[in-house]
């Protein structure tokens, strides 16, 4: 017998076989009336603010797309950063005037910034959410020391729950990745440190117009 | 939840309470009386089991709940002077009993009506002491099977509030286990004195007269260790400062 | 035989209570971990509540097992990712060297995975001859000392920051510039970035298998998971069987309670789901997924008392909170998973007769399952293990003789308490004043504390001598 027909055999022996339709009505009854945490704020851009911010993201706010390359000069200048940038592969941000900002699609093992789109925040954790994909490199949001993210306003859902509710809308890609915060670790008797492997800055540059 | 108006209580002492320190039982019997009770001593009782329920001898712990729920099964109700006897017999009998339909019966019907004697009498008897005075500062370990297993962490602070001068300081960690464990601190010594010795240190830190508990075993282990270090702190039972008898000798004085 | 398997444990605690470095370390982690735990918890008032559903989705998983196992296989297919089933460690290792050895693979970076440590894992690369990379920045730690993990979220607990230090000045080519941990931390990232980069296959564990569309989970801090499995050309996850759920949005039910009870945060800063390998097109990812789904004796757990275990998101809250824990640290407890958690398992992957100290070592006091995230009865199950070990036989002569006695003599209430009478008197000839001190036979107890001396009779006899003088 193989390792999974043993497997397979073990856990029916243990287990009495449920119809699948009862087991799926179950699992949905399961997630009916979400228990989770209040949200920071009313409103839930404030809300994410709120819950990020608390992580160490920081916030810059403009009222289009055509404003970010100014905000990324803001962010660049304001952490005593060359106007260098390693740009996510994406339309919309090669569309935008980069002019002062040398912006480049490889990215170095030690890259100090890049710029990315997040397709959507989640007001409840703080969370920015990447997919994979041909535009988007997964190691861009891992490799540099400062993260960059374009959010828009209208991409903010309340709960984890409506992000699952997205994802299950459609095909999933190969990662879908909750970013929440720089990256940290307590490894070290427990006390926090921020920056360890993935960015020790992250930056939202929230697009509050249309 | 009003209790019967003068109940029959059936007094489940505990081993080390009969050997070490029969105060704690005459204790029992003034405050149930004082409530309203009428008390009586089975004297068919022995142990609750523990030690064996415990050490997974679980064929002895059914022969034994078996006798303590005969021996008490009679009673209105049943009470003990400590949080880890009476949950023996509030779940672990039960749990044991599972697969025998009548003794289990028998065993959830007991089970509803034993308590620990603090939670019997601040819940269910609606008592609280009068006229008690003790010009001193206490401060209170809540022995784990009580607290997690029964939920008293609210009635015995209540009953002491009304021990006029009786002044209660919090212990830092009052919810983290003294390292008893009932055979544990002898089968696994070093572990327990590790455990109890951070204990003693949190108990002498808050620089109470007196130690207070709702569990023997826990105070014979934490009283001690604090005789060892040669702290001061006087030990008692609860109820035997609620009874007026911490004027008396505490737990390792002479009387 | 018993005190042959009895003496480590014992020894090993013993001298782990002897270190006062360990204790210092363990101390700091689980004091701060103590305190954020309890800060989340209070920040999110329906936690209970939480903990309910978590519970009960997991065991909507554990009875349900075999249908979200294939349910999951299909989708994890179908993604393209390559699917391997494991019914012990020896199967998982071999599954694992092997796809490592096909890829050629020279360097393997892995991501903290309690599974793979206790599939043996690390030996089995070395003995591959394969470069093992740890990129936890833990396990990087422990890597450096060789040693095992102490816990299962902070498997370096066991060392303080001062340790860390010398550990990393010899480590670490050039040495860190300073012994701060910020500083450390800055080390460790640029020795394993360019390992990152170069590694053939990335190893990592999940924290869910998502069954409905076959994407395995991860969830860290430090963003080394996806630094370990997005670079290499194979991607490898072993995972055990438990960790099934039916869906993302299931998955995320059990994080919000996973991440409060770990650390006290209330999001991990990666919250990682994998897919199959790279797309056609994707910018970057690995060509090959392999998931190395491991029984292990899980579905042994399934079948017995012990099914309740399969609960565990291994979230490490029961051995923060552990008086033993805290006073042994997770070494001495000798397998894979120390602390409460670990002495349901650990009988259960190293048999009983080589752990049956584990079960034995606990008070009963239940704050693990107080603090557990699923409600785990974990002192339940430790005395279901003794139960065990008692009707095996394993537990020593000398209690089994002492306890049948005792028991022997509570059956009979008459004599019980003639030798409670007998007892007490003899047990004052010991002491002097309130106290023994010293006392032949009791050295567990006399030897770190005194005993209240008992007085001259029992309860039982005053009480009847009063009972006889009010019917007077």
């Amino acid at each position: 017998m193989s390792a999974r027909d043993t497997i397979l055999a073990a856990i029916r022996a243990a287990s009495p076989a449920n119809d699948s339709g009862a087991i799926a009505a179950e699992a949905a009854a399961l997630l009916r009336d979400p228990v989770r945490p209040a949200l920071a704020a009313p409103a839930l851009p404030k809300a994410f603010e709120v819950k990020a911010s608390a992580l160490g993201t920081t916030f810059d706010h403009v009222a289009d797309m055509g404003a970010v390359p100014q905000a990324v000069r803001r962010y660049l200048d304001g952490h005593g950063l060359p106007p260098s940038l390693a740009l996510q592969p994406a339309p919309a941000l090669a569309a935008l005037d980069w002019t002062g900002i040398d912006t480049h699609p490889a990215l170095a093992p030690n890259e100090p910034a890049a710029l990315g789109l997040a397709l959507w925040g989640i007001a409840e954790s703080g969370s920015l959410v990447i997919h994979s994909g041909p535009e988007t490199p997964i190691l861009l949001s891992f490799l540099p020391l400062h993260h960059i993210v374009v959010l828009h306003r209208d991409n903010l859902l309340a709960w984890l729950e409506d992000y699952a509710g997205k994802l299950a809308a459609q095909a999933i890609p190969r990662n879908a990745i909750l970013i929440t915060g720089p990256s940290g670790t307590t490894d070290i008797e427990g006390s926090y440190v921020r920056g360890a492997h993935g960015p020790g800055f992250v930056h939202v540059i929230m697009i509050d117009g249309g | 939840m009003p209790g019967k108006p003068n109940p029959r209580v059936g007094l489940f002492v505990t081993c080390l309470v009969d050997a070490i320190r029969p105060q704690i039982g005459f204790a029992a019997i003034q405050l149930l009386e004082e409530a309203g009770c009428t008390v009586e001593v089975p004297q068919a009782q022995t142990c609750c089991g523990q030690p064996a329920f415990n050490s997974g001898d679980d064929r002895d712990t059914v022969r034994l709940a078996c006798q303590t729920i005969a021996t008490f099964e009679g009673f209105d109700y049943v009470v003990l002077p400590s949080g880890s006897c009476a949950a023996t017999m509030v779940h672990g009998y039960p749990e044991l009993l599972a697969g025998d339909p009548e003794w289990a019966a028998r065993a959830r019907a007991m089970a509803a009506k034993t308590h620990e004697i603090t939670s019997f009498l601040a819940d269910v008897m609606g008592y609280a002491p009068s006229g008690r005075r003790l010009a001193a500062s206490a401060t209170y370990h809540d022995s784990c099977s009580g607290l997690r297993e029964l939920g008293i962490a609210a009635q015995p602070r209540a009953l002491l509030s009304h021990v006029e001068g009786l002044e209660m300081r919090g212990l830092p960690g009052n919810d983290v286990c003294c390292g008893f464990g009932g055979t544990f601190c002898v089968k696994y010594s070093d572990i327990s004195n590790a455990i109890v010795t951070e204990k003693a240190e949190a108990v002498e830190g808050t620089g109470a007269d007196l130690l207070l508990a709702g569990d023997l075993g826990c105070l014979m282990n934490m009283a001690g260790k604090l005789h060892r270090r040669g702290a001061k702190t006087r030990c008692f039972h609860t109820i035997e400062v609620l009874a007026g008898q911490a004027d008396g000798p505490a737990i390792g004085e002479e009387g | 035989m018993h005190t042959a398997t009895k003496a480590p444990f014992k020894d090993r605690a013993k001298a782990a209570l002897a270190d006062r470095t360990l204790k210092l370390a363990i101390d700091r982690t689980t004091g701060t971990a103590e305190t954020k735990r309890a800060a989340a918890v209070a920040n999110f008032p329906e936690f209970q509540a939480a903990r309910d559903r978590g519970r009960a989705i997991k065991d909507h998983v554990i009875a349900n097992l075999g249908h979200y196992l294939e349910m999951f296989e299909k989708n994890a297919t179908a993604s393209g990712a390559q699917v391997h089933w494991a019914v012990d460690d020896a199967e998982a290792r071999a599954i694992v060297t092997r796809i490592c050895l096909d890829a050629g693979a020279k360097i393997v970076t892995r991501s903290k995975s309690m599974l793979g440590e206790e599939i043996g894992l690390p030996h089995a690369l070395a003995d591959a001859g394969i470069e093992r990379v740890e990129t936890d920045l833990a396990e990087h730690i422990i890597q450096l000392a060789g040693e095992p993990p102490s816990h299962i979220i902070w498997p370096a607990m066991h060392r303080t920051r001062e340790q860390v230090a010398d550990l990393f000045r010899e480590g670490h080519n050039p040495p860190p510039e300073a012994e701060d941990p910020a500083t450390m931390v800055q080390s460790a990232r640029r020795i394993l970035r360019e390992k990152f980069l170069g590694a053939d296959v990335g190893i990592s564990g999940a924290n869910f298998l998502v069954a409905d569309t076959g994407a395995t989970c991860t969830v860290t801090n430090e963003g080394n998971a996806e630094l370990t499995t997005t670079p290499p050309r194979v991607h490898i996850v072993t995972a055990g069987v438990e960790k099934i759920v039916p869906s993302t949005a299931h998955a995320f039910a059990l994080l919000r309670l996973l991440v409060r009870s770990a650390t006290g945060g209330e999001m991990t800063q990666y919250t990682t789901f994998h897919c199959g390998p790279k797309r056609a097109g994707d910018a970057d990812g690995p060509e090959e997924m392999h998931i190395v789904l491991v029984d292990n004796g899980r579905t042994r757990m399934l079948a017995d008392e012990f099914r309740e275990m399969l609960r565990c998101i291994r979230c490490g809250a029961c051995m923060n909170h552990c008086v033993v824990y805290r006073q042994i640290g997770g070494h001495a407890y000798g397998g894979t998973y120390p602390g409460p958690m670990g002495s349901v398992l650990t009988p259960v992957l190293d048999g009983l007769a080589a752990s049956r100290d584990l079960p034995n070592a606990c008070t009963m006091n239940g704050r693990c399952a107080e603090v557990c995230p699923v409600e785990i009865p974990i002192p339940t199950l430790l005395r279901a293990w003794r139960t065990r070990s008692w009707r095996e036989r394993l537990e020593p002569g000398s209690l089994r003789g002492g306890l049948g006695l005792w028991a022997w003599a509570a059956r009979r209430p008459a004599i019980y308490r003639l030798g409670s009478r007998i007892g007490v008197r003899v047990l004052r000839l010991f002491g002097k004043g309130g106290w023994i001190s010293h006392m032949p036979l009791a050295g567990g107890w006399t030897g770190h504390r005194d005993l209240p001396r008992p007085p001259g009779r029992t309860f039982m006899e005053e009480y009847r001598a009063r009972q006889k003088g009010t019917r007077k």
